[in-house]
């Protein structure tokens, strides 16, 4: 019988994310005990008896793949229905602590033909009692972060495999513990990475396989977004509460989605590892400036102090000797960019730079000479992979983001009713997540490197595949 | 159930031993010719590369001397990017004369490429005994798909424009192209013939403003005859326009050649060992016609063939900076 935890009302200044805003901010006492602290190993936590990886563990196959649904907001509520147009996929509850967010989505659903899921709203335990269904296979979380960790350890709980919206937690501690719940459930816990699954990350990942950058030696990647318009919006983020984050952290809270391509990339977890980070932070100006320019005197925001820097940086060492650079800056005026980059010995891949239909360039020898760019077209075409191929029409027609979505949302419920072993596991979404509380640790100590914890506990040793998967059918729908 | 990469080398040895047989007297009666000394054997199976796909690898090593092998590490490797778990293994114990010790490696297999590829492995033995020379190392390469039928299937690039119209050219990265009508003025219009080296070339045909010529990134052309050289006319951009060429004999063999060609304005005529074969006078730039009074060559070079053996075809050097109009067999 699968484990209800209780539902508390703990987390928004606890947590690895506190210790950085007590560094940033107060008391010298405290912080010098943070800095302390910021390069000491973090040991991985034994395993309980019995307790097993999940690393090639496959799904068990199902025939339909049954979605519950917690957080429905603008990133909820566009889900849900990607969900439901996915072949082999149902809706089957949605959850939000409001209760006519539930009724808009369900209502939504049946307007788009799809059978009506239960709702479930009213109170911060609502998404407890829809995980005592027994007909969810799948927990899609989309509530805001503070929530994601408590919430997606309690699927697993409850017997679910997860698939969260970034960060899977914000804590060393939390990112450990759904390791570990992942591996005691047998339940796989996913990050919901949708830019993994973007059709110029894939082909730069299977150009790095084929050896077209030599031996890759470094990569950037990041989250680059002028965010400043919604976060002052008062009805974009509910309650303001991504924008509460810049006053209580100065972290990268977000950069897994130029992170994870890169790191996919590299093997992280599959022949290689994040070893070490150091982060840097600007001083926080943008939000500030944006508020005094834009946002009238009596909105509740002229309340606020913002103390997370505008581009937070983190460097990233691997035990196969790359380099990282993960960037974040949601808080700058600037045109959207996820950085993208991949080089090696023999040529570099950019993405965002606009001089082709993919928006991405290249230099590869002996393909080019000359110091000069050239258009990514015909390698994108080259290296494209099966999955967009394969379901790239579909892909523009249904989802957003330019088609990620529905991408990575097919693929997952492929991988459930097939029974194949998930692309993205407990692993990969843990390590991508870590530079959220490691930026605010080395941040804490001036900038000083500090440990990456090993997730895998050693088995990231042994190659194995992930994003780059072979072709594979979704099963027939009956 | 084995672990990866684990060595086997307990099997061989006993077999190896059972056949000891003690090595005769050193006052051996008449003293005969030596026969060439064993050398140690190192076999790489074949490498299923049906990718994407975390291959198994398996590599032998003999021990064809004869003192006893020891302190063995085999290492591993294959084209470059492609990751290998281990790069080396080390193996316990000694062998005797005539055991085998095997290794496994896991490489991951990137899905095929279209076209023609060639996938090269490697491992290397060091070792301290045995045959005495510390070291040997083995190669495969494995073939697949069809090379181009001929060298303007492989046109990439173009080198020449119309003064009329220079936009489209780009030879040396920077948009720069020759001129078709300074060409022309020294002879070399398309299709005609030009003779270097011993052998009869051809201009491409391509017209000005189109692709004409190729930069050399690997492509495997088909070429036919019997010869004693390869012949290649082309020339250099940037610097450093040197490269190895492979050949494929009808017989399955293999043959290889390096050569280079200068820079198409700057270095010496006979860098690389290369002769000049035209110049013409300036270059199309973006702009139009300009930079008179330099010239802009076009030189040949070859590469030595087996005469006994036909050609079947060619892959060209990985280097971009090479330009290749055309390559025949001389002679």
């Amino acid at each position: 019988m699968p484990e209800i935890p209780a539902v508390s009302r703990r987390l928004l200044l606890g947590g690895a994310l506190a210790t950085g805003a007590l560094a940033a901010g107060v008391g010298s006492a405290q912080a010098a005990s943070v800095t302390e602290a910021a390069t000491a190993v973090d040991p991985a936590p034994r395993r309980r008896p019995g307790q097993k990886s999940m690393i090639d563990v496959a799904f068990e196959p199902c025939r339909t793949v049954r979605v519950g649904v917690i957080g429905l907001g603008n990133r909820g509520h566009g889900m849900s229905e990607g969900w439901s147009v996915v072949p082999g996929c149902t809706v089957t509850a949605v959850c939000d602590i409001r209760a006519e967010r539930a009724k808009r989505t369900a209502d939504r659903l049946v307007a788009t033909g799809r059978p009506r899921p239960a709702e479930y709203g009213g109170s911060d335990e609502s998404y407890a009692r829809m995980l005592e269904r027994d007909d969810i296979d799948l927990v899609y979380i989309a509530t805001p972060w503070e929530f994601h960790y408590e919430q997606g350890r309690a699927a697993l709980l409850a017997g679910k495999h997860v698939i969260v919206e970034l960060p899977i937690a914000t804590g060393l501690e939390e990112l450990w513990d759904l390791v570990d719940t992942s591996e005691r459930t047998r339940r796989h816990l996913i990050l919901s990475e949708n830019c993994s699954y973007g059709r110029n990350e894939l082909a730069m990942l299977k150009m790095a396989h084929e050896g077209l950058f030599g031996d890759v030696t470094n990569g950037h990647g990041g989250y680059l977004h002028d965010l400043r318009a919604l976060l002052f919006s008062d009805t974009y983020y509910t309650d303001a509460w991504r924008r509460l984050w810049h006053t209580r952290s100065t972290a990268s809270f977000y950069a897994m989605h130029g992170l994870a391509p890169v790191a996919a990339a590299m093997d992280i977890n599959r022949g290689d590892r994040m070893t070490v980070l150091r982060a840097t932070a600007t001083e926080p100006k943008g939000l500030a400036d944006y508020r005094e320019r834009f946002v009238p005197r009596s909105h509740p925001s002229w309340q606020e102090t913002y103390i997370n820097g505008d581009l937070v940086t983190c460097l990233i060492d691997t035990a196969k000797g790359r380099v990282i650079r993960a960037e974040h800056d949601v808080s700058s005026p600037r045109p959207y960019s996820r950085i993208n980059s991949l080089a090696g010995s023999r040529g570099i891949f950019e993405d965002y730079a606009g001089t082709s239909t993919t928006g991405g360039r290249i230099y590869v020898e002996p393909d080019h000479s000359g110091h000069s760019w050239r258009d990514f077209d015909t390698y994108r075409k080259e290296f494209d992979h099966w999955l967009w191929k394969k379901i790239g029409d579909d892909a523009a027609n249904n989802g957003g983001h330019g088609g990620m979505d529905y991408v990575l949302q097919w693929r997952t419920v492929q991988l459930m009713r097939a029974g194949l072993v998930p692309d993205i596991d407990v692993y990969d979404s843990a390590a991508w997540c870590a530079p959220v509380p490691l930026s605010v640790k080395s941040l804490a100590a001036g900038g000083r490197p500090v440990e990456v914890p090993d997730f895998t506990r050693g088995s990231w040793v042994n190659l194995r595949t992930g994003l780059d998967s072979r072709t594979s059918e979704m099963p027939p729908v009956a | 159930m084995r672990s990866a990469g684990r060595i086997s080398s307990l099997r061989a040895m006993a077999v190896a031993a059972a056949l000891l047989v003690p090595a005769p007297a050193a006052a051996a009666a008449e003293p005969e010719p030596a026969p060439a000394p064993a050398a140690t054997e190192v076999t790489i199976a074949p490498v299923d590369l049906a990718g994407p796909a975390i291959s198994t690898v398996k590599v032998t090593v003999k021990n064809a001397g004869p003192d006893r092998m020891r302190s063995l590490k085999v290492s591993f490797a294959g084209p470059v990017g492609w990751a290998v778990q281990p790069s080396v293994h080390s193996v316990d114990g000694t062998f005797a004369a005539g055991a085998t010790a095997a290794a496994e490696f896991r490489i991951q297999v990137p899905e095929p490429r279209p076209g023609f590829t060639v996938r090269t492995f490697t491992a290397t033995a060091t070792y301290k005994g045995g045959d005495g020379a510390g070291t040997a190392t083995a190669t495969r390469s494995q073939r697949s798909g069809t090379p181009l039928a001929d060298l303007a299937d492989a046109y990439n690039n173009v080198g020449v424009t119309d003064e009329s119209n220079t936009a489209p050219g780009n030879y040396d990265g920077g948009g720069n192209s020759f001129s078709a009508q300074k060409l022309a003025d020294v002879g070399l219009t398309p299709g005609a013939t030009v003779r270097a080296l011993g052998a009869e070339l051809t201009w491409p045909e391509a017209a000005a403003g189109t692709k004409g010529n190729v930069s050399s990134a690997g492509q495997a052309v088909t070429l036919s005859g019997r010869g004693s050289k390869l012949v290649l006319l082309g020339s250099g951009v940037g610097s450093g326009a040197t490269g190895t060429a492979t050949v494929y004999y009808k017989d399955g063999s293999t043959g290889t050649g390096s050569f280079g060609f200068p820079n198409w304005s700057f270095d010496p005529a006979n860098a690389h060992g290369a002769t000049l074969v035209a110049s013409s006078d300036g270059r199309n730039r973006q702009s139009g016609y300009g930079n008179a009074g330099i010239a802009y060559r076009i030189f040949a070079h070859s590469i030595p063939l087996d005469a006994t053996k036909e050609v079947d075809f060619v892959v060209l050097p990985g280097n971009g900076n090479i330009h290749v109009f055309d390559m025949a067999v001389a002679p």
